[in-house]
């Protein structure tokens, strides 16, 4: 018996392997010795300029190959004038292999630059900097600043969005499914919001290498059902009604951290690279937008009890990702990361929007189509793009 | 924690292990930085000073081998042909031209571009005649285009290499023609798209000496020239005689106190203007070389394309001097060089 079982085992394997080897036995054939016949075309060097950083008298920027071919930068420009640089480790740089350039340059504050590399062929790729700023090095100072605005954009909000809970504990249950659907409303704007930023990123910043839109579809729908999965299972062990609402709470909570992770790491991001002048004004806009998200995590708790500790931790959760992201945006900035971490709240948001939408169907009812789901999510939507207008 | 221990809960770590391993790898630059290694000082062409551990990229050093066009020899170099004369008395001067378009040159240190070349070298020979002379080239096209020669200066018109294009292959021509108006004249090929066979490297000198000839001098040749090196119709190198920052690396020796005549020739393609300055002394001017008398005496002068002329100038004070176009952009993208002036009583070149 035994023995059957593992030739059986030993066919499966084999059954799984051949294709494989066929395949790499393909390859082989196509680039091994004397064969030509492929030689059709001419690959293009394509390299990508990631990052650009501006210190004391000098300019560094961060190049990556993103071609299908090995390159040699040979030359470094700002604004197309030719400069000396050096190039560390080497300027020989194979398939997604990244250097740093480093050009001493008395660059000006706040000023526009564009720093351009030449490859061995003669073509040139560059990068532009809106205004140039001292790039923030890892200092306490600047941890804290970027942990205090991190509060105030992140953690501060949500908690006073959660002070709504008595508001919404006390009403009737159409004006609760009111609630609900806003909330579903403003999740379902957020995550639109998501999807839009990571579009935008993969344009103007991510290589083409990388598939940005593709990128950002894969990543939000393996997002989305990751956290499908284990909301279900958590949901499933819990069996009392009493948590249940917590569990969902935590969910959203959890959906609206990852968000705001994306929103710390882009103002960390922009204000690392001098891409804007973070005034109060953009503060006070993420504030009031960010209140809503309070709202959202109250919500689906509010008709249980009033559980103060756990809504305070849910506000954490919800919150203080935003001071990571700008940790993390601010101080090793990368369009890759940026992209696929507001992909992941993208899918995060939306699971979290169908359980909302779960929870609304579960009354006797059994429908969406009430006057105070309607609207509730309608309202929801255009309070984000209002809020969103000052950001 | 019981999720851990199924095989679909190490699936699960497992799809999300390698999901942000992924995700490190593309964010994180990959630096194989030696933190021991020690870092290395250069002084760069700009002045600038760099430490790194690294390679440099500087407009100076060039891979190893010597380059297959040597601005050096160029700057001098003038070509007079076969001599022989006819029974009228007539000096004959007969020059081979072979034009190809097939090679890779290093225009720039680790920049390869391919350029069309007369005799192999961007700018071609310098063929120089005294007037009255008879001039023929025996034109070979041994590219894998049509191209022709075509001198600025009088002659016939079947001589003027505009629609006798030379197949490809090793298509023949002879150009005949007599040597005049006296001054400094472009040649180049006249196929087109005109453009892209001027820029890619087929043009050159021709210089025309009158008959009683000119006062001995230290002779030079500058071709004010450069090189669009990703199609995008606009120059990204610029330089006198090819090679960018050359002269200024290699600064060109000359003596006090001794006349400097420059053949200058402005080739360069789609910038409308160029010009050259000269730093610490004045020169006269003498457009296109025709004649005689200097039209100015001055330190900047601005050509158009195909524009050319005659600088003649002596220095009195030893030292470095530079010369590079006023126009800044230009300077900054290798049209720059030097004069190394040295306090000589006798002179290389026998004249003082």
């Amino acid at each position: 018996m035994e023995e059957i079982k593992k030739t059986s085992k030993a066919k499966l394997i084999a059954s799984a392997l051949i294709p494989i080897v066929m395949l790499g036995l393909m390859i082989a054939y196509i680039f091994g010795p004397g064969s030509n016949f492929l030689g059709l075309g001419v690959a293009l060097p394509e390299i990508t300029i990631e990052k650009i950083e501006f210190l004391d008298s000098k300019i560094i920027a961060t190049v990556r190959n993103t071609g299908h071919i090995d390159v040699e930068v040979v030359q470094a420009d700002v604004n197309d004038r030719i400069q000396p640089a050096g190039i560390e480790p080497d300027k020989f740089l194979n398939r997604f292999e990244t250097a740093k350039v480093i050009i001493p340059f008395a660059w000006n504050e706040s000023e526009p630059y564009e720093v351009g590399l030449t490859l061995n062929d003669g073509t040139r790729f560059s990068k532009s900097v809106i205004a140039a700023i001292q790039t923030p090095e890892p200092n306490f100072e600047l941890v804290s600043y970027f942990a205090i605005i991190g509060t105030y954009v992140g953690v501060i909000p949500v908690l006073i969005g959660l002070l709504w809970f008595p508001f919404i504990a006390k009403m009737s249950k159409s004006k609760y499914k009111f609630f609900l659907a806003l909330t579903a409303g403003l999740l379902m704007f957020l995550g639109i919001d998501a999807i839009q930023e990571g579009l935008e990123i993969s344009t103007t910043s991510l290589s083409g290498a990388f598939n940005g839109q593709l990128l950002v579809a894969t990543v939000v729908v393996i997002s989305f059902l990751g956290l499908y999965y284990s909301s279900e299972k958590l949901i499933s062990r819990t069996t009392s009604n009493l948590t249940k609402p917590v569990t969902i709470g935590l969910m959203i909570a959890i959906g609206i951290g990852l968000h705001n992770l994306g929103e710390g790491l882009a103002i960390g991001a922009a204000v690392g690279l001098g891409e804007i002048a973070l005034s109060t004004f953009l503060i006070v806009g993420f504030a009031i937008h960010n209140t809503t998200e309070g709202l959202a995590i109250a919500a689906p708790m509010a008709k249980g009890k009033p559980l103060i500790g756990k809504l305070v931790m849910m506000g954490m959760i919800a919150g203080t990702p935003a001071i990571f992201g700008a940790w993390i945006g601010g101080f090793i900035y990368s369009p890759f990361a940026a992209v696929v971490f507001l992909s992941i709240g993208a899918g995060a948001i939306f699971q979290v929007v169908v359980s909302i939408l779960n929870w609304i169907r579960q009354d006797e009812e059994k429908t969406f189509s009430t006057m105070s789901v309607v609207s509730g999510f309608s309202v929801g939507m255009l309070i984000m793009y209002l809020t969103s207008i000052f950001v | 924690m019981h999720l851990v221990k199924t095989m679909k809960g190490k699936m699960l770590l497992a799809i999300i292990a390698g999901f942000f391993v992924t995700v490190i790898y593309f964010s994180l630059p990959i630096l194989n930085i030696d933190a021991t290694k020690e870092p290395k000082t250069f002084l760069t062409h700009s002045g600038a000073v760099i430490q790194t551990t690294g390679d440099v990229l500087d407009p100076v050093g060039y891979s190893g081998k010597p380059l297959e066009f040597d601005p050096e020899k160029y700057l001098r170099e003038f070509s007079y042909g076969r001599i022989s004369k006819l029974s009228d008395g007539t000096t004959l001067r007969e020059f081979t031209i072979i034009a190809e378009d097939n090679k890779i040159m290093e225009i720039s240190p680790g920049v390869f571009y391919n350029v069309w070349t007369f005799n192999g070298t961007v700018p071609g020979p310098t063929i120089r005649a005294t007037e009255g002379d008879l001039i023929r080239v025996h034109f070979i096209n041994n590219g894998q285009k049509p191209h022709t020669m075509h001198f600025h200066g009088i002659h016939k018109a079947e001589m003027d290499g505009v629609f006798e294009s030379v197949g490809q292959g090793g298509g023949q021509f002879t150009y005949e023609f007599t040597a005049g108006p006296v001054g400094v004249h472009p040649y180049h090929c006249h196929v087109m798209p005109l453009e892209e066979h001027i820029s890619r490297g087929l043009y050159g000198v021709y210089i025309v000496d009158p008959k009683e000839g000119r006062q001995p001098a230290d002779e030079m040749v500058m071709v004010l020239n450069g090189f669009d090196t990703d199609f995008d119709t606009e120059n990204n190198f610029y330089a006198a005689n090819t090679i960018p920052f050359y002269y200024q690396h290699h600064p060109i020796q000359i003596n006090t106190n001794e006349l400097i005549r420059v053949y200058v020739v402005n080739i360069l393609e789609f910038d409308q203007i160029n010009n050259l300055h000269l730093h610490g002394n004045l020169f006269d001017y003498y457009p296109t070389g025709t004649y005689s008398i200097p039209s100015t005496y001055t330190d900047v002068i601005t050509f158009s394309q195909g524009e050319r002329g005659i600088m003649e100038f002596n220095y009195t004070y030893p030292g470095k001097y530079l010369f590079h176009a006023h126009k800044t952009e230009f300077a900054e993208k290798g049209w720059t060089g030097l004069f190394l002036v040295k306090e000589s009583d006798t002179s290389q070149y026998g004249v003082k």
